[in-house]
């Protein structure tokens, strides 16, 4: 046995170096371009020019601040990610409740189809929901755009809320029972409280996905009721300059301090690893 | 007086699966009993059906002379003392002990002071603040005793109320409860898989196997006359011979021949019974004779069972010293003695195990 020990050490130490490696290349891949464009973001010149920078400016933030086309974006995209994570949140504990508690036929079926529009790729999503909402009469920008974000971000809050309620001790409501509780102040009293952070987190990575998203938004808006990254791609088409990597900058700031927030309400570990993919 | 608890032919099956089998019992008010089983034998279901968290397929359940069978958990005055104590851990230890307070309708002025009486009661007045993840294990037994007892429930439900502590912690907190169930005079119902537990804290035992009851009484009878092998050997340790019933002896006794060719004397048992018998002798009630007092042992009562043996083994177990003895025949048994001697048979050396015939239990073979 002692003779095949350094050979097999050597396989450790291989396998062991190349996921090292596979960790700093991906990386690399997921900070570099960013990096690349905060850099650029603060670009002295008024044109697109290599990199590195001769110097550096606020000009391009200056100018994305001054057009009412982005900022009408901006208040919109705001608007709808709040409103459409506020139904999701709700929507997302109430459904995780249901599935969490009762045990029907089908019930596999139903929690695929909340989450199928991980899945379901957003081109799809947006065209069938922008088809279906013609259909029916409805042409109100904003009213078709919380549809569509509530759509996306509900699997993350069910996501979440399943995760969490997965977590809590049932003799905990057992034991509420026992004490004279009703089943819907069990509800309100113990069950809500224990799952607060997981519903947080469900909320926050939700508005995260609203505020991001471009591809089902940009079926469903108007001319006069569009999200800021659909008025960055549209813009883009129109003169690339640099006020779309300003206005990045000012998204991945906005991306950080949410992470920031998750990060000391309910560590990281925990959203990523058990609230989006665990159970 | 009607029964404090009540239960008639109540079955419950899970598919398939009987967890408990026209098991029917009471509790007098005031009293306190134990149901004790191995994991598997019903007992937990019996306490959740008791509680309301399921409902008996057949049967009926009765608190206080009220069908309560199909009345959900907050309808019943049930105090429950969870197995890990399930406190609420987003709350203070006051508001836990408040919980049931506040949701069985006491006057809300009223709550601060029962709050604190019952803290006094289990001794952690200073803790009111604290959050039960803050606290010992044995702080949270008591803090769930405190939450179970403050509606003064009509029935106390304990589910292996100590095991969930360590073994020192244990004997302490079981002296402490006995007290504090004593002084709010509950009716309480036990449901424990360690004898000792059900022994110590329990007035009556119910043993329970294949959900329903192998034995009732009170712990006197189930550990010194068990009616099968079953609640002998789930009782505590006991040595078995297994044999037939081969004459009458003196003074009403009876004689048995084990398989492997001792005749003992053994007390005649109460139910007919077999031919074909197991006869269980308890460790610590095994004398051993041995060097000199081999001989002056052999003159004692007729009522002795004396078997010539080996020693094979010992074992100092603290408080006991633990032997294991080889007997003529080959059988194996083990004896325990205080560790009080001042001196004790070596390994290896010949012994006599002395046993009284009354202490020899009987039960019918293979049961």
């Amino acid at each position: 046995m002692n003779v095949t020990r350094p050979n097999r050490r050597r396989i450790d130490d291989i396998i062991g170096w190349s996921t090292a490696a596979v960790v700093v290349l991906g990386l690399v891949f997921l900070l570099l371009p960013l990096l690349v464009t905060s850099v650029m973001a603060f670009d002295e010149r008024s044109f697109l020019g290599p990199m590195p920078p001769p110097g550096f400016s606020l000009h391009w933030f200056v100018r994305f601040f001054s057009q009412t086309y982005f900022l009408v974006g901006l208040r919109t995209s705001l608007l709808v990610a709040i409103v459409a994570c506020s139904i999701s949140l709700a929507a997302g504990a109430a459904a995780a409740l249901f599935l969490d508690r009762t045990q029907f036929w089908g019930r596999g079926v139903v929690l695929a189809t909340f989450l199928s529009p991980l899945v379901v790729p957003p081109v799809v999503i947006g065209f069938s929901l922008l088809l279906f909402l013609a259909q029916i009469g409805v042409t109100w920008g904003l009213g078709r755009l919380v549809v569509g974000h509530v759509i996306i971000t509900l699997p993350y809050a069910i996501r979440t809320a399943l995760a969490s309620l997965a977590g809590i001790d049932r003799r905990l409501e057992e034991a509420a029972l026992n004490l004279g509780a009703t089943e819907a102040r069990v509800l309100w009293t113990v069950t809500l409280p224990l799952i607060r952070t997981g519903l947080i987190s469900g909320a926050i990575f939700a508005f995260a996905v609203s505020l991001d998203d471009v591809a089902v938004s940009s079926f469903l808006t108007d001319p006069t009721t569009y999200t800021l990254p659909v008025a960055l791609v549209s813009s883009m088409r129109a003169t690339f300059d640099l006020t779309i990597a300003a206005a990045s900058v000012l998204l991945i700031g906005v991306t950080v301090v949410l992470m920031f927030i998750l990060d000391k309400a309910v560590g990281f570990d925990r959203l990523i690893g058990r609230g989006m993919f665990g159970r | 007086m009607t029964d404090t608890v009540e239960l008639t032919d109540v079955s419950k099956h899970y598919g398939p699966l009987v967890a408990v089998n026209r098991l029917s019992f009471t509790v007098s008010p005031g009293e306190t009993i134990a149901l004790l089983g191995p994991s598997g034998c019903g007992k937990t279901t019996t306490l959740r059906l008791i509680a309301g968290f399921e409902t008996p397929d057949t049967g009926t359940l009765r608190l206080a002379g009220e069908d309560v069978a199909r009345k959900r958990p907050y309808e019943r005055s049930i105090g429950l003392l969870f197995q890990h104590y399930a406190l609420f851990p987003h709350m203070s230890v006051a508001d836990n002990i408040a919980y049931g307070l506040r949701h069985r309708g006491f006057p809300r002025q009223d709550i601060p002071r029962l709050v604190a009486e019952m803290l006094a009661l289990v001794k952690l007045s200073d803790k009111a603040a604290q959050r039960p993840g803050q606290m010992s294990g044995g702080q949270q037994q008591r803090v769930a005793l405190a939450r179970a007892l403050a509606t003064q429930p009509k029935v106390v439900l304990l589910d292996e109320p100590l095991s969930a502590l360590d073994a020192k912690l244990r004997q302490e907190l079981r002296v402490e409860l006995k007290q504090v169930l004593a002084s709010v005079r509950a009716t309480t119902i036990v449901v424990t898989h360690d004898q000792e537990e059900a022994m110590s804290l329990a007035e009556r035992i119910i043993v329970m196997n294949h959900g329903a009851i192998a034995q009732q009484g009170t712990p006197d009878e189930i550990y010194s006359r068990p009616n099968s092998r079953f609640v002998a050997e789930f009782m505590g340790r006991s040595n078995w011979f297994a044999g037939r019933i081969s004459g009458q002896s003196g003074a009403g006794g009876l004689t048995f021949a084990t398989a492997s060719g001792i005749t003992l004397r053994i007390p005649a048992p109460a139910q007919p019974h077999p031919a074909e018998v197991d006869v269980c002798i308890r460790p610590e009630r095994i004398d051993l004779a041995w060097g000199t007092e081999a001989a002056e042992a052999a003159a004692v009562a007729p009522n002795i069972n004396q078997v010539a043996g080996r020693v094979a083994g010992a074992a100092l177990l603290g408080a006991d010293r633990q032997f294991l003895v080889e007997l003529v025949g080959g059988d194996r048994i083990v004896a325990s003695l205080p560790n009080r001697l001042r001196s004790v048979p070596a390994e290896g050396e010949p012994v006599s195990v002395c046993f009284a015939a009354e202490d020899c239990i009987v039960v019918p073979s293979g049961v």
